[in-house]
């Protein structure tokens, strides 16, 4: 008879999925027989696909290139080197894909602060972009958690309801546009992932010093959770892996904190109506703790509010001489710098407000020099020398 | 037309349906897949039984004595029922075991094949079980109670502080297990008492939806628990179990006070609910009887026949046909007994 206590512990180890165990339905199937019925075109993830495991054991396709980034409003407004950096580590990598000019916002904001909108419109929108994507022959790849929570609610809503379907049919029909829904919707921190090892080949700098603290985005795993994806080998399969996977496969060492389930602080409708509570949730709740009980180098997360919030709410709260003062950042971004990304050019880290320049050095870049670089390239764009910076210039 | 009546599975439902058909002259044969006899109460060591609190091993024993000892009363361990051929009354039941296939010709089958506990991992994966050494399951404290050996597994000191969390993997739409497990509020109490028992200094909280204490449990668990043991039940949902230093942080909602509640433990303990066994779903499949949305065997004819499935000659009981308490699994395991034997021994009616 083995020792009861060594005996619970060992069983408690490891979790594995068996293959007969309840699960969440997998969408696939209702979303091909849609096909079939004429109800709307899916849109195939393309060759070459990386396939990860959701949650509940599906598999999901993340096509490695030939993708269509559907931006964030606030990634690309506040956050410019978040964006940036998605882009640069795709081209580095050597995957082509298309940068739109004629993608919508989600409006999915307004929709969960309960400002505007309907079920009707939200589908419309969400349709219109994936009939974009569709028409230029790029997959889509969504940048922002929210529009990727969204979209995935969007498509369950549009799945059951085919009085839904039928009125998104006459919007887009009034557009011009087709019925598409995507194979997958995709969001970008899920192709970071699918790619970490790739990311980590081409790493140059050693993040093997770094702690770090992950945000899991509450938009990318709380909304249709099913999809989200979940690895066993990392928290034994119990929170969704995507940025831990990414640090950990760059070196560093994630740092567990007691929030970390915790939301950000946006809220949405506390961003917009409530900032003060924001300010206070991000701090108080998030980013003390994390300095108490893990004491990161960085937080890393993988959403646009999450990083505006938990990095620029540290500002107010410093004032009142509170224990902040954590740079804060995507996974994305981490994932470029280790990649020898320029911090100014590409990463764009001046514009976060924590003070990020002791994690530089701690990863062995001189943002002194980095900075001279910087200042050189606005004189030459004050002076007319050059238009705009191009992926030449930031190397 | 055989005689003979087949038993699947050498649980508290299995042992009495043997042993009934055994005691009313029928002849039975029992397959376990297991090494021994006694199901879920010996395989994950149970201490006492709910709610008389008598040692799980001893009452098995007696249920186990009950078969063993009658002649008529076949035991097959450590096989396993691979295919049915046949219809009633001559089934050809193969089992196989550790000596190859064998064939049983019989006219009835009971199915005996139980439950397992809800894994918390699989989808309530917030209250940490399979992260935190201290969150354990009522199944992993039964263990400890059992050894008189209750302690933090991450220190192996014993807890000055414990709680228990109900309705995990039970009444949950969200994860499809609406129903509720019968049992988990009977046992978490029980179990609640015999912490206060073995450790009088430890206390001991249990956050509850409501506290399903049905029939003579009221009396004989709840009112005790709180009057004689001082275990406090706090109305409240358990949102997440998280680290925090050497405790755990318990983190939900005091619906009575109607405000967010966090609880530093050192032990939690999940009340898991039942859903069916591997065996109970495979049987589904091999016998072709009618399973309900959950996986549990479908009783054909319910409320007043609660045994006859949607095949001719084949019953089941105890907790292949849903959560059950073991006072339901012995009365459904002796009512399959009887419906089985009268099934072989109805005289035809002749009419004209």
């Amino acid at each position: 008879m083995p020792i009861p206590v060594e005996a619970l512990l060992k069983k408690k180890e490891h979790f594995e999925r068996g293959p007969d165990d309840p699960r969440s339905e997998d969408f696939h199937h209702e979303l091909f027989e849609l096909e079939e019925q004429g109800e709307w075109i899916v849109h195939r993830a393309p060759e070459p696909w990386v396939g990860v495991t959701t949650k509940y054991g599906n598999i999901k396709k993340i096509p490695k290139a030939h993708l269509w980034h559907h931006k964030s409003c606030g990634q690309c407004g506040h956050i410019p080197g978040y964006s940036t950096s998605i882009f640069w580590v795709m081209r580095k990598l050597g995957y082509d894909y298309n940068d739109p000019r004629d993608q919508t916002s989600c409006t999915a904001w307004n929709y969960y602060a309960s400002a505007t909108s309907n079920a009707g419109a939200q589908a419309a929108v969400a349709m219109r972009n994936f009939a974009a994507a569709y028409e230029s022959g790029y997959f889509p790849l969504i940048h922002c958690g929210t529009s990727y929570g969204h979209y995935k609610e969007v498509r369950e809503e549009l799945m059951k309801h085919p009085e839904l379907r039928a009125q998104v049919r006459d919007i887009m029909g009034k557009l011009g546009k087709q019925m598409v829904m995507p194979e997958e919707i995709v969001h970008y921190s899920e192709w970071f992932y699918a790619m970490r090892h790739e990311i980590a080949a081409l790493q140059t700098r050693d993040m093997s010093g770094i702690a770090a603290t992950v945000h899991p985005a509450c938009h990318y795993y709380k909304l249709v959770e099913g999809d989200a994806i979940y690895d066993p080998d990392v928290y034994r399969g119990q929170r969704t892996a995507i940025v831990t996977g990414v640090a950990e496969a760059l070196g560093a060492e994630v740092r567990n904190y007691s929030t970390w389930f915790d939301c950000c602080g946006f809220g949405f409708r506390h961003i917009l109506v409530q900032r003060d509570f924001t300010r206070s949730f991000a701090t108080l709740r998030k980013i003390e703790r994390m300095k108490e009980e893990a004491d990161p180098d960085v937080v890393l997360t993988h959403d646009t509010g999450c990083v505006t919030t938990l990095d620029k709410s540290q500002f107010a709260a410093m004032a009142h001489g509170k224990n902040v003062g954590v740079p804060v950042m995507s996974e994305a971004q981490f994932a470029a710098l280790a990649m020898g990304a320029h911090p100014y050019r590409v990463c764009q880290l001046h514009w976060h407000s924590a003070d990020y320049r002791p994690l530089l050095e701690k990863m062995g870049i001189d943002w002194q020099a980095a900075w001279a670089e910087f200042q050189e390239d606005l004189k030459k764009l004050e002076s007319g020398e050059r238009k705009f910076s191009t992926w030449d210039d930031v190397g | 037309m055989s005689e003979t009546i087949a038993v699947i599975g050498g649980g508290p439902a299995g042992l009495e349906a043997a042993r009934g058909v055994a005691e009313l002259g029928g002849t039975a044969v029992l397959v376990e897949k297991e090494s021994f006899l006694g199901g879920t109460p010996i395989r994950e060591r149970y201490a006492a039984l709910t709610p008389h609190f008598q040692s799980a091993e001893e009452a098995m024993g007696v249920l186990i004595d009950g078969v063993t000892s009658q002649p008529t009363a076949e035991v097959l361990l450590e096989h396993e029922v691979t295919a049915c051929e046949g219809e009633a009354p001559d089934f050809r039941l193969t089992v196989t075991g550790p000596g190859g296939e064998r064939v049983i010709e019989c006219g009835s089958i009971i199915v005996a094949t139980g439950f397992e506990h809800f894994d918390p991992g699989r989808e309530t994966q917030l209250y940490g079980y399979y992260e935190h050494p201290d969150v354990l399951a009522l199944q992993d404290l039964e263990s400890m109670l059992k050894d008189h050996n209750v302690v933090r597994p991450s220190t192996g000191l014993p807890p000055e502080r414990i709680c228990f969390v109900q309705c995990v993997g039970s009444r949950d739409r969200h994860i499809g297990n609406e129903y509720c497990s019968k049992v988990c509020c009977g046992v978490a109490s029980k179990e609640a008492i015999e912490v206060r028992q073995q450790l009088p200094g430890c206390k001991v909280f249990i956050f509850y939806i409501d506290m399903r204490m049905y029939g003579y449990w009221e009396n004989q668990i709840y009112w005790p628990a709180q009057e004689e043991h001082h275990v406090q039940y706090i109305k409240g949902i358990i949102t997440e179990v998280l680290k925090k230093g050497d405790k755990l942080l318990v983190r939900g909602e005091d619906t009575t006070m109607g405000r967010p509640m966090e609880v530093a433990m050192d032990m939690v303990i999940l009340s898991v609910g039942m859903e069916p066994s591997k065996g109970t779903r495979a049987m589904a499949g091999i016998l072709g009887i009618e399973p309900n949305k959950y996986g549990f065997i479908n009783a054909a004819n319910p409320p007043l026949d609660t045994v006859s499935t949607s095949r001719r000659g084949i019953f089941a009981c105890g907790a292949s046909l849903g959560p059950a308490d073991l006072e339901d699994c012995a009365s459904s395991g002796g009512a399959a007994a009887m419906k089985a034997l009268a099934f072989l021994r109805r005289k035809p009616v002749k009419v004209g």
